[in-house]
């Protein structure tokens, strides 16, 4: 390996950061999928892998995806939830990969809720 | 023989500094006679400044010699000469005329307190006297390795350590021989690596056995009761602490804290840390080793 | 870098790894291949994260989840529900004592909550075999801007304004030592990691090679710079393995990047660090033994002045500083000496990593502001004492430190009021003690300790730590004459006065502060001839009590000395002339039984055992039938009476 100079140093720096994102607790936007036994039997994975995908494209480090379990309304799984800073929780319903493509850039990238996919604002409390 | 003693002189001499010396000079310069005692050696003292303990009392050496040699730096009627032969005795008793051969030092006996930085400083005084001519050979099993350590050591600063270090754990033991070879290979004198070698609780110039069972003895391990494990490992093994089994397999050993505070109490076998060991689990860590071995 | 969805932090520090921390690696990661996950899960390992007690450990990131006492049964329950279902496990996660509920968050166990990390700030969250990592979390970001921007005189004077003090033990200022270092003319200059951290009970500096190697590499060579030199040592303790591995692979990452070696980030500063071990004697950690030793020389301290800043290895000047101590210089220089000189006390500046183990609930590793109260590391970080026992003391400082009693719980900690409560910072072990711990046993320890490891170059170490031990070892026998405790103090001060070293002159401070504050424990021993924390085992006897056993023969089994006899649903007795005190009955015996017990003094003097195997139910009906003054004729074994002939059996 070349000896770094002062630029390289932090261009590596910049690159290894995105290694380590997921530790340093800095989100702007949070997606849950629900993923208890009946979105896992409706399809679920292909929601994770396909956030995971435009997560990836969009280059975005402060966007935290992480499972959780069944949200109770089984009937319209795959479900997810998405959640950005200072504004409630949305639940979107009946998912696959193309709504998923919309909501991400809709919600996420622009900050408007997706509303022909949702099924509410707001998250019940507790469990 | 002169015995004329009309002309008594009063003043003895005592040759020897060692401890009879000091007390002879001692006694007569109380009962008021002016001493000369006379060594050959640098300094007065003797063999018993190098004794730790004597015999049969185990009292302490220099707790005897120590007040003695104070009262005979102290004394006005004690004049010590060292580095001193006699050459020739003339007259006779009560009238002696001795001729002493003094050696040169170099330093003023006046000024000097005795600190050692001189002798710590002197750039000849730590060059080994190559005392063995013929090269040491090296028992076939260290052969190759021991060559490759020290080569590839050899030129660094300070290269002692690293090199006892690594024998040290490739054969778990420093063998003797090797000492002389590294001493021959180095040039630091076969004395001090010794006085190194057995500085350090880590190295061993006695053979150990092929897994070294290290029960934690730092603080932690010993108020949560390490002893009580050293004592079942040492029921189980047949051996004392720092000792090894007979079949070469397991050298019993205390060691200072491993830094495994957290797991207290600890016992390292080689390199492998087992935490929160109890009396019970002592027998399935052996147990683990007997297999490989 | 593809996108991840979860990184598992997995603790490897020596404790999780002897916890199993490897196997469980890989039973993980076969999990999540069996379920296709491994291009979202990643499996990180990470130093040691701190909360020993727990491990082996791991922590969930983005959530913060924290798992402790993993075992690897556990691991596919864990992978398919947390991972695959994004269901935390329950059952897993850390359950404070005082509290029923589990709590998942990291951030919310008390025992990471009040700690400040500055030194082990990436902990935890960075592997340290991966210097991407270290860079990523602003890594080598300070010699990025003292190289070209600082002149050496600016970064001293900057260290200096931090108020930064040697965290090895002495608190030396380390601006001053590098600022002595850098007017000397003679050259070349050298720079010395010390981390033979001898001090039993203390980690620190192993942790901080495990966790974050980098941090040591970066601030040596800040140091380097602003004294000048341009090679370095790191002097490790051989008893450390795994750091030693972990900081030659930082070493050899750092040379490729050019972090190390000639023209250092195209500057004109060349350094580089070569690591040395020691071989296991505790003066090497005393700065001028400790170059004796790299030298290849006796490593006996000498005589300072000189000191090694002035005239030091190969007869160069050389810093000597503590590990922590050069981790802490990076964020020195990058958030500035008026941020660090902010937190602390007035004289004691920053933070200082202590590790808080013995008979404590949380034991671990802590970074805490200086200042903070003893009393809040105690019972809020450490989470108070196992068993609802009471809190006696704690030892700070290893052998050279003292003991600090509970009437002192409220004391800041810093560096002058741990010296003034007799005790000292040392490299910042803090063992607690319960009262099941016996103070002249705890002396005794130290003592034997440092008679030990006295290098025998000066007398007053070498034949005074001897005659301490001889009188400690009387007292404890129950040997011990009255004035024993005056001749201990007298000794000990002359000791004090009179050793070159920091070892010698800090040896008798295990006694002279718990003489201070126990001595009544000390009297107790000497006058009544007993131990009431009932440890030193000349004045405790092992006892079944008849009225609790139940025959089981557990503890007949596990005697190594067959000294108990007894036969199934026989009560149990214990022949006192037999008996090494070795204590693996008690241990043994249920803790709902607990017929085992230990006495002392008159107790244990005038213990009658019982004469002969009885049946447990026959026992129960004459003790119920005599309504308690059921009387056995004494049973004295004949060891026992030459001991103590005046105390005749009427």
């Amino acid at each position: 390996m070349a000896k770094l100079t002062i630029d390289e140093l932090r261009k590596k720096r910049e690159e290894a950061r995105k290694g380590i994102y997921l530790r340093q607790g800095e989100f702007k936007g949070k997606i849950i999928v629900h993923m208890g036994t009946c979105g896992v039997a409706a399809g679920a994975r292909q929601i994770v892998s396909a956030f995971m995908e435009e997560i990836e494209e969009s280059g975005r480090k402060d966007v935290m995806l992480t499972t959780s379990g069944c949200a109770g309304l089984c009937s319209r799984e795959p479900m997810a939830t998405v959640e950005t800073l200072n504004t409630p929780p949305v639940k979107y319903i009946d998912l696959t990969p193309d709504k998923v493509k919309k909501i991400f850039k809709t919600h996420i990238m622009e900050g408007n809720i997706a509303a022909e996919y949702a099924i509410g604002i707001g998250s019940e409390r507790g469990g | 023989m002169n015995r004329d003693q009309s002309r008594k002189v009063g003043s003895a001499m005592v040759v020897g500094g060692g401890i009879a010396g000091m007390q002879a000079a001692l006694d007569l310069a109380e009962s008021g006679i002016k001493v000369y005692l006379i060594d050959n050696k640098p300094a007065i003292g003797g063999v018993m400044s190098q004794l730790d303990k004597t015999f049969p009392t185990n009292d302490c050496a220099m707790c005897i010699m120590a007040p003695r040699l104070v009262a005979i730096g102290r004394h006005k009627d004690i004049e010590v000469i060292t580095l001193a032969d006699i050459e020739k005795i003339d007259g006779g008793p009560g009238n002696f005329r001795i001729t002493l051969n003094k050696k040169a030092r170099y330093v003023d006996e006046a000024t000097c307190t005795g600190c050692g930085t001189c002798v710590s400083n002197c750039p000849t005084s730590n060059r080994v006297q190559p005392v063995q001519k013929e090269k040491i050979e090296l028992q076939p099993e260290f052969k190759e390795k021991v060559i490759e350590i020290v080569e590839s050591n050899k030129n660094r600063d300070g290269p002692l350590m690293p090199i006892l270090q690594q024998i040290n754990s490739a054969f778990n033991y420093l063998p003797e021989n090797t000492l002389n070879y590294i001493s021959q290979e180095t040039g630091y004198p076969l004395a001090h690596i010794l006085r190194i070698a057995t500085f350090y609780s880590a190295f061993s110039i006695v053979p150990r056995g092929k897994h070294i069972v290290n029960v934690c003895m730092g603080t932690t391990c010993y108020v949560r009761g390490s002893e009580r494990l050293m004592e079942r490992f040492s029921d189980l093994l047949k051996v004392k602490p720092e000792e090894t089994t007979p079949d070469m397999m397991y050298t019993l050993k205390g060691v200072r804290c491993i830094g495994c505070c957290g797991l207290a109490p600890a016992v390292m076998v080689g390199d492998t840390v087992f935490g929160k060991v109890t009396i019970k689990d002592v027998p399935d860590i052996l147990s683990k080793y007997k297999k490989t071995a | 870098m593809a996108v991840r969805r979860i990184d598992l932090m997995l603790c490897t520090g020596t404790g999780c790894v002897a916890g199993g921390a490897f196997r469980i690696k890989d039973t993980i990661e076969n999990e999540i291949t069996k379920y296709g996950l491994q291009n979202e899960v990643s499996v990180v390992i990470t130093g040691c994260n701190g909360s020993c007690g727990q491990g082996p450990l791991m922590v969930v990131q983005p959530d913060g989840i924290f798992y402790g006492w993993l075992k690897p049964e556990d691991i596919p329950f864990l992978v398919q529900e947390h991972f695959l279902k994004g269901r935390p496990v329950k059952r897993l996660m850390f359950v404070p004592l005082e509290r029923k509920e589990p709590v998942p968050l990291m951030s919310n166990i008390p025992f990471f909550q009040k700690q400040m990390l500055i030194v082990l700030r990436n902990k935890g969250i960075i592997d340290p075999e991966k210097i991407d990592e270290y860079i990523a979390r602003d890594g080598y970001t300070a010699i990025e801007k003292v190289l070209p921007l600082m002149k050496p005189d600016e970064v001293i004077e900057e260290i200096m304004r931090s108020g930064l003090r040697g965290r090895g033990g002495a608190g030396f200022p380390t601006g001053r030592k590098w600022k002595v270092c850098s007017d000397e003319r003679k050259f070349p200059k050298y720079i010395i990691g010390n981390c033979d951290e001898g001090d039993p009970g203390a980690y620190m500096d192993r942790s901080l090679f495990e966790s974050d190697p980098h941090s040591v590499i970066e601030g040596m060579t800040i140091a380097a710079y602003a004294i000048g030199a341009s090679r370095g040592y790191i002097y490790v303790r051989t008893e450390y393995p795994l750091a030693i591995r972990r900081m030659q692979i930082a070493l050899s990452q750092a040379r490729d990047y050019g972090l190390l070696g000639k023209k250092i980030l195209g500057s004109d500063f060349d350094f580089d660090v070569e690591i040395r071990e020691g071989s296991g004697a505790f003066v090497c950690g005393e700065e001028t033994s400790l170059i004796h030793s790299i030298e290849g020389k006796s490593p006996e301290p000498r005589q300072r002045p000189p000191f090694p800043a002035q005239i030091g290895i190969w007869g160069c000047p050389t810093v000597i500083n503590n590990v922590e101590t050069l981790a802490t210089v990076p964020v020195i220089i990058n958030r500035g000496a008026d941020w660090f000189s902010k937190i602390g006390t007035a004289t004691s500046k920053g933070t200082k990593i202590f590790s808080l183990v013995g008979k404590i609930n949380n034991t671990g590793l802590i970074e805490v502001p200086m200042g903070i109260a003893l009393r809040e590391i105690i019972y809020e970080i450490g989470g108070g004492i196992p068993k609802n026992k009471k809190f006696k003391a704690v030892q700070t400082g290893g052998p050279s430190g003292g003991c600090i009693p509970n009437n002192l719980i409220g004391l800041p900690i810093d560096y002058e009021s741990l010296t003034k409560s007799g005790s000292m910072m040392g490299s910042g072990g803090m063992i607690v003690m319960d009262e099941d711990t016996c103070m002249v046993d705890v002396a005794k320890f130290f003592i034997q300790f440092t008679n030990d490891e006295s290098c025998g170059k000066c007398t007053a170490c070498r034949d005074g730590s001897e005659a301490l031990l001889e009188v400690l070892t009387r007292i404890s026998e129950g040997e011990g004459k009255e004035g024993d405790v005056e001749f201990l103090e007298e000794l000990g001060l002359a000791i004090k006065d009179a050793s070159m070293c920091g070892l010698g002159t800090t040896l008798p401070n295990p006694i002279l502060s718990t003489v201070r504050y126990f001595k009544d424990e000390y009297e107790a021993h000497i006058r009544e001839k007993q131990c009431p924390a009932r440890v030193c085992k000349k004045l405790i006897k092992y006892y079944v009590d008849p009225d609790r056993c139940v025959g089981c023969l557990l503890c007949v089994k596990t005697c190594p000395v067959s000294a108990i006899k007894g036969e199934l649903k026989y009560i149990h007795i214990i022949d006192q002339s037999l008996c090494t005190k070795c204590g693996q009955c008690l241990e043994i015996c249920p803790p709902r039984i607990a017929a085992v017990t230990k006495l002392t003094g008159k107790e244990a003097r005038e213990l009658q055992s019982l004469p002969g195997p009885i049946p447990v139910a026959e026992w129960k009906k004459t003790k119920s039938a005599s309504k308690g003054d059921f009387r056995f004729t004494p049973y004295r074994e004949e060891t026992d009476r030459e001991h103590r002939g005046d105390n005749e059996v009427p």
